[in-house]
């Protein structure tokens, strides 16, 4: 593979160099695992070296007809959240981007919070609100536990969690499409509206589409909301059938490598639709020039558009953050919502380090910051690469910076065992930290792919030609030129890196070297062994403190941050 | 070249922590954290051997050893489940191994491959402010009183609810076990995933009973204040040893044997006691209900598992799905 890409380059320069060295990190960080899931689905005996009964699993598997169910409802799934996230998500990114909302910065802020708080725990706390008894009865009476335990509170509740990506995709698109071109628009008479239909919102396509995408992968790969609400609501999917394979005695591998393929070519096929759409026209929307985004004023309309967006911020932060809270300072479950009960003891266990919390904590931050610098390394590169790059095979490295999106993170961890845990590797990666640093930079590195090429695909050549032509090499041009234009979206990618990898729990919990913890790992383990309130005291902890270095960043680096916008 | 920067700190994140975990006792358990914690703590303060430990639940351990089968790392394994241990032997990947320590220990709880570290049962919990009375058998959940306050483990995810299922087949017999398990369905029962899973609702009160809830873990709750009961059923319940065994692949098999020599001492039963399990050895004194005082159900456990598949398959269909 490597060979035949270094000859269809057209020389080796410095560009050939840096795309050869990217294209094998994206092989070692991606291929290799999903080769290794690929060949324990052929060959069931993998993993003990044996070879024998090749293809022996897929029929089984295949013409099960609980498949049929599990694939239906996984679709049914993705489809309900990609449509429900464009109805919430592109509305509020619009407004931010072309209208004064009040208080603009602040709302980026708070919607990438969603992101901070994982999945489960976000179930498990709209659980606690609004089942019968729960917080929400206690409070006002009212409970909604037969809403929650269905298909459309599956949904609700996934939504909040994923729809962020299409917020800041769509705003941050939507304001380097800018105000220029229907700026333009206007002065050739159209209205405010027809600008918007016409100019801005198509322009924005790529953008949009691939933030789409990202959630129909994200939705159809999440286990955590399908596991905590989905047993209730009696609603399994591919994924839930995977763990299950996974976790349930006796281990079945092989099986859960074939029902993993499957869901590969489920998000392969959503790849080739979004691609189909991008690429049947240009987007190029940035030439260079200056552009001073003038956003409209909200008038009249600054409260409605406020209250939307309290609304939201309510619903995907407020409520999960205050029933994590009411969990982590209350003394037991049973005894409710009352100031007898109110109590620090979940607190006290953490402080005293109790299951090494504390360097949980500081595990977690680290390798969410190194996940980020790879990711946005890479994915600056990848992006590149994937739209610029005249190379054969090209596609397929794109398809490859997808593909970890939508495999679950227990398939990518299995590989990666499978993968590193080899006695003939020079270094010995497995049961040390850099595990956990390869599964987030293979799991996250889909985000700034996706940023990265869609800014790239709206930049026009002519920028990069120009400096070729007043004679800057390759990494001159991609610095000085490439790089300040495509800052603004593959930072908030890295930051969606950084917080999503502060949290990971599934790969975690089968690469995390044996001595070593991480945030989510800890929390889990509490939940697991019936302490809820200490894990839940932990995920508040680290959901501030992320909350707060994302403060302290944009606040340190006011003018270069987009978040500050 | 400033984008390289990053990659070459990534390379060196990759390089140095390999060299950090050398010549440490490697122990996968699945179980109380805080227990191989402690273990793990007093084993090191006794024989400064230090122990590297990766905690989880059954499954995910499970997963581990059999991704891990090109390049096996861990030394010792405590699961949670007596038929894993039971696999991992017929499988040929475990150490032969009886400790010295073991002698009180009673013969059901050691193999020549693995003994237990300690035995949780199962019972039923019951959430003291709900409005429905405590029930005292596991048959009484069929009781409309009980309609919709009922929630179970998932057998198929909590080996110790499959336990549970495969004893009271053995008590009651095929037709009256399915014929409870579709009166508890039919009454509105859920079975909403492993232990914790089941558990929480009742501690909130969204639910009032678990029907078969490992033990120990409510007994925990209990202590610390949550207004919960745990009850065993006069019928009869089963209990779920915890083996730990040793894996022949091990480079520090000394090591591992002085490991399970130290969990099996008096000092290390005492710390399996303080977590509300059961300890192995019988004269270790328990802060709970011990063997003798539980009626338990015999199980033919290798039978049992033969028709895992089939009884699973009957659990599902029972429960409607």
């Amino acid at each position: 593979m490597a060979a035949r890409l270094t000859l269809r380059l057209p020389r080796v320069t410095g560009a050939g160099l840096v795309m050869l060295l990217t294209a094998a990190a994206l092989l070692l960080l991606v291929g290799l695992p999903l080769l290794y899931v690929v060949l324990q689905a052929i060959f069931p005996g993998w993993s003990r070296g044996e070879l024998s009964g090749a293809f022996g699993l897929f029929v089984p598997l295949l013409s099960d007809p609980a498949l049929l169910g599990l694939l239906g409802n996984t679709l049914r799934l993705g489809i309900a959240v990609v449509l429900a996230c464009t109805l919430v998500a592109i509305p509020l990114g619009a407004l931010r981007a072309l209208t004064r909302v009040p208080g603009g910065a602040v709302w980026d802020l708070i919607f990438l919070i969603p992101f901070m708080i994982p999945p489960y725990i976000a179930a498990l706390s709209w659980m606690l609100t609004l089942q019968a008894r729960g917080y929400s009865e206690q409070l006002t009476g009212l409970s909604a536990s037969d809403f929650l335990f269905s298909f459309s509170g599956i949904v609700f509740v996934m939504v909040l969690n994923v729809f962020p990506v299409v917020y800041f995709a769509v705003s941050r698109t939507m304001m380097s499409v800018g105000g220029r071109y229907a700026a333009a628009a206007r002065v050739c008479g159209a209205g405010p509206w027809r600008a918007f239909w016409r100019i801005t919102l198509p322009l924005s396509t790529p953008g949009i589409a691939a933030s789409l995408l990202l959630v129909f992968a994200l939705t159809i790969e999440e286990f955590g909301t399908p596991a905590t609400l989905g047993a209730q609501a009696g609603f399994p999917v591919l994924v839930t059938g995977i763990h299950e394979r996974f976790s349930d005695w006796p281990i079945d591998i092989p099986g859960a490598a074939v029902l993993s393929l499957l869901l590969v070519m489920l998000a392969m096929a959503a790849f080739y639709l979004q691609h189909w759409l991008v690429t049947r026209r240009s987007y190029v929307s940035q030439t260079g020039k200056p552009a001073l985004v003038e956003r409209a004023e909200l008038g009249p309309w600054k409260w409605p558009v406020l209250g939307v967006f309290t609304l939201v911020a309510l619903a995907a932060v407020a409520v999960p953050m205050l029933a994590v809270l009411a969990t982590a300072f209350t003394a037991t479950l049973s005894g409710g919502l009352s100031w007898e009960n109110l109590s620090l003891r979940h607190f006290e266990a953490l402080l005293a380090n109790r299951g090494g919390a504390l360097q949980a904590l500081s595990t977690s931050l680290g390798l969410a910051i190194g996940a980020a610098l790879i990711t946005g390394v890479l994915g600056a590169l990848v992006g590149y690469l994937a739209v610029r790059a005249r190379l054969r095979g090209k596609g397929l490295l794109d398809l490859l910076s997808l593909l970890p999106n939508t495999m679950p993170g227990i398939v990518v961890a299995v590989g990666l065992i499978l993968a590193w845990n080899q006695t003939w590797w020079p270094i010995q990666v497995y049961n040390t930290s850099a595990m956990l640093l390869l599964a987030y930079a293979c799991l996250l590195l889909p985000y700034p792919v996706r940023y990265a090429s869609a800014a790239f695909r709206q930049m026009g050549e002519s920028l990069e030609a120009a400096a070729r032509v007043c004679g800057a090499g390759f990494f001159t041009a991609f610095q000085r030129i490439l790089l300040p234009a495509l800052a603004p979206s593959l930072l908030v990618s890295m930051l969606l890196v950084f917080a999503i990898a502060s949290r990971e729990l599934v790969a975690s919990l089968m690469v995390a070297p044996a001595g070593m913890r991480t945030v989510s790992t800890f929390v889990f383990g509490q939940f697991e062994q019936g302490s809820p309130g200490v894990g839940m005291a932990m995920s508040a902890v680290a959901i501030f403190t992320t909350t707060a270095l994302l403060v302290a960043l944009t606040a340190f680096s006011r003018k270069r941050l987009p978040i500050a916008g | 070249m400033h984008a390289l920067k990053p990659l070459a700190l990534g390379a060196c994140l990759f390089a140095l922590p390999a060299l950090a975990t050398a010549s440490a006792l490697t122990v996968y358990s699945a179980g109380p954290g805080e227990l191989i914690e402690n273990l793990a703590a007093d084993f090191t303060e006794e024989t400064s051997i230090e122990v590297n430990i990766f905690q989880s639940t059954t499954g995910q351990v499970m997963a581990r050893l059999e991704s891990e089968q090109a390049n096996p790392l861990a030394d010792v394994v405590v699961s949670a489940s007596w038929d894993s241990a039971e696999a991992l032997y017929h499988q040929g990947l475990l150490h032969e191994y009886r400790s010295p320590n073991a002698e009180t220990v009673p013969d059901v709880l050691k193999t020549d491959h693995y003994v237990a570290q300690g035995v949780s049962a199962l019972a039923l919990v019951w959430n003291r402010n709900s409005d429905v009375p405590a029930p005292a058998d596991w048959s009484d959940l069929t009781d409309a009183i009980y309609r919709d306050q009922v929630t179970m483990p998932d057998p198929a995810q909590s080996g110790a609810a499959f336990e549970l299922i495969t004893g009271l087949l053995t008590a009651l017999g095929e037709e009256a076990t399915w014929t409870l398990m579709k009166g508890l369905a039919d009454n509105g029962m859920i079975v909403p995933g492993p232990n914790a899973r089941a558990l929480n609702p009742v501690l909130q009160g969204a639910k009032s009973v678990v029907f078969g809830a490992v033990d120990y873990i409510s007994l925990g709750q209990q202590a610390e204040g949550e207004a919960i009961e745990v009850l065993f059923p006069e019928s009869g319940t089963v209990i779920a040893p915890r083996p730990m065994m040793i894996l022949a692949s091990t480079a520090m098999p000394d090591e591992a044997e002085r490991f399970i020599d130290f969990v099996l001492s008096e000092q290390g039963q005492a710390r399996v006691a303080e977590s509300y399990l059961m300890p192995a050895r019988s004269d270790i004194e328990a802060l709970r209900p011990s063997l003798d005082e539980l009626t338990l159900i015999e199980v033919d456990i290798e039978a049992m598992n033969a028709q895992r598949d089939a009884i699973l398959g009957r659990f599902r269909e029972a429960m409607g799905n």
